[in-house]
């Protein structure tokens, strides 16, 4: 037989899987995180800062000595319509009848500070836009007053440039979504090569498979082949949709290789947990807790994995990055060598059945 | 089921568990989690955060943002223009990247307001530096109010004692639940709470004592709050989010092992040896996972001391734990490997941590946070109570689906399921048929069902609810119609699959009847949902049969419309199910178009 014995027994892992449908499951897993994360972000942006969804303007009614300043300062402001009212009765009664969507009681100290006591209503939705709207108008009241106040102060505040219309989404998109579609394939292909590994050692097939004419290090390497490809290849495939999306994916191959540098890395870990790990529980156990504690470790790097990725994705990468990338991919290699190393090294008898 | 017996079983799995783990797993375990805690502080500071340097500015080195921008961790100076999402010239910004250019611009205002105020809190004359100060409450409007002005503004007399501004959250609370049984939970208790630790974290801050630091503490942002314009927020509890994650967290480790020990029962048929033990299978499987349950109590205690939880959060976490050891338990009944079983508790993780976690963030918006019993666990770490009712509509859902689930799982505890190897789904059938002799378990089923239907559709509506309505409702009418439907009819075709009942068309009239009947029983059981206020939330009314503002004729045919509803669709989706899966599918389909159909017309004879 010319045939790789290695390909032949990826094949096989990945046929399993097949048979299995889990695969089809991995898959719906991160159209899960991802649609869920992204209406997360989606939710959360017009939740608490519904100005970029809904329109409408807030009606404020002001009262109290000053409050003129604050209504001139107020109707500068867009989406804030100030009503001054002489009389705080008057004013109390409409904003309680729902005429008005913030009362603003406003008192002058001494030393020329503005006391501002704002009252919204407590109505869910509605009152997280009616305070988003308010905090806009009241800084631009403290900065017209800090205006007039600049004699007595050293610093002078920089004018902050025009905001533009742009979608809230691109920061959580580069450095939620993208990292989280790539690292999860990850950790999940590690995951299934700890269970490949010690779902042989325990129902005692390695045995069977030693008496056939291939080496274990080339079981192994097939092992690793299978749940290795799959990572990089979900990776691309996502990237592929968001591209297709409308979202644009710089470096796209430079991403790729570092899934797979890490899935290397990852997977060989797995493998070598499980080896080495008397059953299946304690090696997944081990498994997540160590791949999540290399997560947080990784954030004493100059970059973190995920901070490298969103810089590829979002075309900024900095000479530190393919300085990590490069690393990565010698981490990955270095993997590779020292699982086969290990395996190399195990006893016929370790793998026995009967441990 | 004898209590002796379960316990000793459950001793047995702890000695057999704690037996194998060997010091080498402790040891790796150990260096990982140390290593993990040594690594945390950085996962908040500079290269950790997600977005360090990532967006480019080009910037003279004299020019006035300079300094902002060096200062603010996401923007990184380069010096050519043409690698840069901004350009700053003289005295306008140029965006030059079209992707992430508007992003790094909101990103470079940031900058400038955080440099603005930093610099500006360096001033000898706070006064002028911060010349307005704001006290923010929350009122209820429309008829009563509540904390009126006068009485909360008196109290807010001096910047220090900002924290015990909670006046107007006191008014809310007794008012609150005055106004007619509405009881909205989540808001009067946001408010009062978190305030007393703001103002002293404030007051800590700032030196003077004059101007609260930005609270980034477990109040953050709840209820009344004082500050300068920029510091008040719309309520959002980030902190004690994160506190409450936390509670979630260990136990996704702890299913791992769990599903590990249930798949070992199954594997080598090493269960066969328990299953013909003088013991119930109700034993074994309590006794087998009493450990584990156990496992999430002492977690969740132990994180409840350390991050200061109460006896609420701790009560509203073991819900939470039920639901994921049940759904862990039926996965590894189904699962035929390992891997699958992985691939199993993964998406439990997913489903189960977004189910609990993406309420909770609406703790201060809306009632409906409620539907999580994490949203307890986020209300109680911030200092606020919720009534008895609250608590029952936030854990009794989860903990009536875990004993489902559990219930599923033991039926299928046999030797005929357990060592064979058949794809999830016809498993999922096997477990739903095992219960099923006679039409009345069809109705019992429909009725114990009733809490995944309410979970899932209540989650519905909490991912919906923040679309426009007119986007949302539709949604929430077929998404209700098609939960309920599949509720109704699945376990009718698990049964006939499993030949149980003759195919014939009138079994399956008659089997559709009795599910119709059963689940309109069980809704109206559960109609405390109003307690609650759910009612009071436009897609929540979408979701549950509204019946107010009707005619009394009216209302009693909105009454019993449902029961023939119920009993139509789920005779149309049975008698489907009667043949094969092709009609089952197609029944399925229409029922769901009928209900659907209905829920509008409701909404639209009631609007």
């Amino acid at each position: 037989m010319s045939r790789d014995p290695r390909l032949t027994i990826a094949k096989r892992e990945l046929a399993a899987l097949k048979s299995e449908k889990t695969i089809v499951l991995a898959l719906l897993i991160q159209l899960f995180v991802a649609g869920f994360s992204s209406f997360l972000v989606v939710g959360l942006v017009s939740m608490y800062d519904p100005s970029s969804v809904e329109g409408g303007s807030v009606g404020v009614a002001i009262v109290g000595e000053g409050g003129e300043d604050v209504a001139d300062s107020l109707e500068s402001v867009d989406g804030i319509d100030p009503t001054t009212f002489a009389d705080a009765e008057e004013a109390q009664t409409r904003f309680r009848d729902g005429r008005f969507d913030a009362l603003l009681v406003v008192t002058e100290s001494e030393d020329g500070r503005l006391r501002i006591r704002a009252s919204v209503p407590d109505s869910g939705v509605r009152s997280t836009l009616v305070v988003v709207r308010l905090r806009e108008g009241l800084q631009q009241v403290e900065r017209d007053r800090r205006a007039s106040f600049d004699h007595r102060l050293d610093f002078e505040p920089i004018a902050l440039p025009e905001a533009s219309s742009g979608s809230p989404y691109v920061g959580f998109t580069y450095t939620v979504l993208v990292p989280l579609l790539c690292f999860l394939p990850v950790f999940i292909s590690g995951s299934i090569a700890v269970d490949s590994v010690s779902e042989e050692l325990e129902r005692g097939t390695f045995e069977l498979l030693r008496a056939a004419p291939v080496s274990l290090v080339d079981i192994l390497d097939g092992k690793l082949l299978a749940a290795g490809s799959l990572a990089p290849l979900q990776a691309a495939l996502w990237l592929g949709l968001l591209r297709f999306n409308g979202i644009p994916i710089e470096h796209v191959l430079p991403v790729v290789s570092l899934v797979a540098a890490l899935t290397a890395a990852i997977v060989g870990l797995g493998i070598a947990i499980a080896l080495l790990a008397p059953d299946r529980r304690q090696a997944q156990l081990v498994y997540s807790v160590g791949v999540l504690s290399v997560f947080v470790v990784a954030s004493l790097l100059p970059e973190h994995p995920a901070n490298t990725v969103a810089k590829l994705a979002i075309g900024n990468p900095t000479d530190a990055t393919w300085t990590l990338l490069v690393g990565y991919l010698v981490v990955g290699a270095l993997a590779l060598i020292a699982v086969r190393g290990l395996v190399g090294r195990l006893s016929v008898e370790h793998l026995g059945g009967d441990r | 089921m004898g209590l002796r017996k379960l316990l000793r079983i459950a001793r047995w799995e702890v000695a057999t568990s704690t037996g194998t783990i060997d010091r080498k797993t402790i040891a790796v375990l150990l260096v990982a989690v140390l290593a993990a805690a040594a690594g945390a502080p950085a996962i908040t500071s500079g290269a950790g955060q997600l977005d360090a340097g990532l967006y480019t500015v080009a910037v003279d080195d004299d020019h006035q943002f300079h300094d902002a921008i060096d200062a603010r961790d996401s923007l990184r100076i380069v010096g050519s223009e043409s690698r840069a999402d901004i350009v700053v010239d003289d005295d306008r910004v140029r965006v030059t990247d079209a992707t992430s250019g508007d992003a790094a611009l909101s990103e470079l205002r940031d900058a400038i307001r955080t440099y603005n105020t930093r610099n500006l809190r360096q001033e000898d004359d706070q006064t002028a530096a911060f010349p307005v100060f704001v006290d923010l409450e929350f009122v209820e409007q429309g008829g009563r109010t509540l904390g009126t002005g006068g009485d909360s503004g008196d109290g807010s007399g001096g910047g220090s004692d900002d924290g015990t501004d909670g006046g107007s959250g006191d008014g809310t609370t007794s008012d609150g639940s005055d106004s007619g049984g509405t009881t909205d939970g989540t808001g009067d208790t946001a408010d009062g709470s978190g305030d007393s630790s703001d103002g002293g974290l404030g007051s800590g801050g700032s030196g003077n004592g004059q101007l609260p630091v930005p609270d980034v503490g477990v109040g953050g942002g709840s209820g009344a709050q004082s500050g300068t314009p920029g510091d008040i927020s719309a309520p959002f509890p980030f902190a004690a989010l994160v506190l409450a994650f936390l509670f979630v967290l260990p136990m996704n480790f702890v299913i791992q092992a769990y599903g590990s020990t249930i798949m070992d029962e199954r594997r080598n048929r090493r269960g066969e040896l328990l299953l013909v033990a003088p013991v119930t299978r109700t034993d074994v499987v309590g006794g087998k996972t009493l450990p584990y349950v156990g496992a999430i109590a002492a977690v969740t205690i132990a994180i409840a001391v350390l991050v200061g939880g109460g006896p609420l959060s701790v009560l509203a976490v073991l819900p939470i734990g039920m639901l994921f050891l049940g759904l862990t338990f039926v996965a590894a009944m189904f699962a035929r490997s390992y891997k699958e079983l992985t691939f199993l508790t993964v998406s439990i993780s997913v489903f189960v941590t977004s189910f609990v976690f993406v309420p909770a963030i609406f703790t201060d918006v809306t009632p409906i946070a409620l539907i999580s019993p994490l949203t307890l666990v986020v209300i109680d770490l911030k200092g606020g109570a919720v009534d008895a009712g609250g608590v029952l509509f936030a854990t009794a859902p989860s903990l009536l689906a875990s004993t489902v689930l559990f219930g599923l799982g033991i039926g299928i505890y046999r030797e005929e399921d357990m060592f064979t190897q058949l794809p999830v789904h016809r498993k999922a059938l096997d477990a739903l048929a095992a219960w099923i002799h006679r039409p009345r378990h069809v109705a019992a089923m429909t009725a114990l069902f009733i809490p995944f239907v309410f979970v899932l559709e209540l989650l519905a509506v909490a991912v919906l609810f923040a679309l426009p309505l007119a986007v949302s409702l539709p949604a929430i009418l077929v998404l209700v119609a098609v939960i309920e439907e599949v509720a109704k009819s699945l376990h009718v075709f698990a049964a006939f699959e499993h030949d149980r009942f003759e195919r014939s068309m009138q079994t399956g009239l008659v089997l559709g009847l009795a599910s119709g009947a059963g689940f309109f029983l069980a809704e109206k059981v559960t109609h405390a949902v109003q307690l609650v206020g759910l009612d009071q939330l436009e897609v929540g009314q979408a979701a549950f049969t509204p019946s107010s503002g009707v005619t009394p004729l009216l209302a009693v045919g909105l009454f019993l419309a449902p029961l023939v509803l119920h009993c139509v669709t789920a005779a149309i989706g049975a008698v489907g199910a009667s043949r094969n899966a092709r009609t089952y599918g197609t029944g399925l389909a229409i029922a769901i178009l009928v209900h659907a159909g209905y829920n509008l017309g409701v909404i639209l004879l009631v609007a």
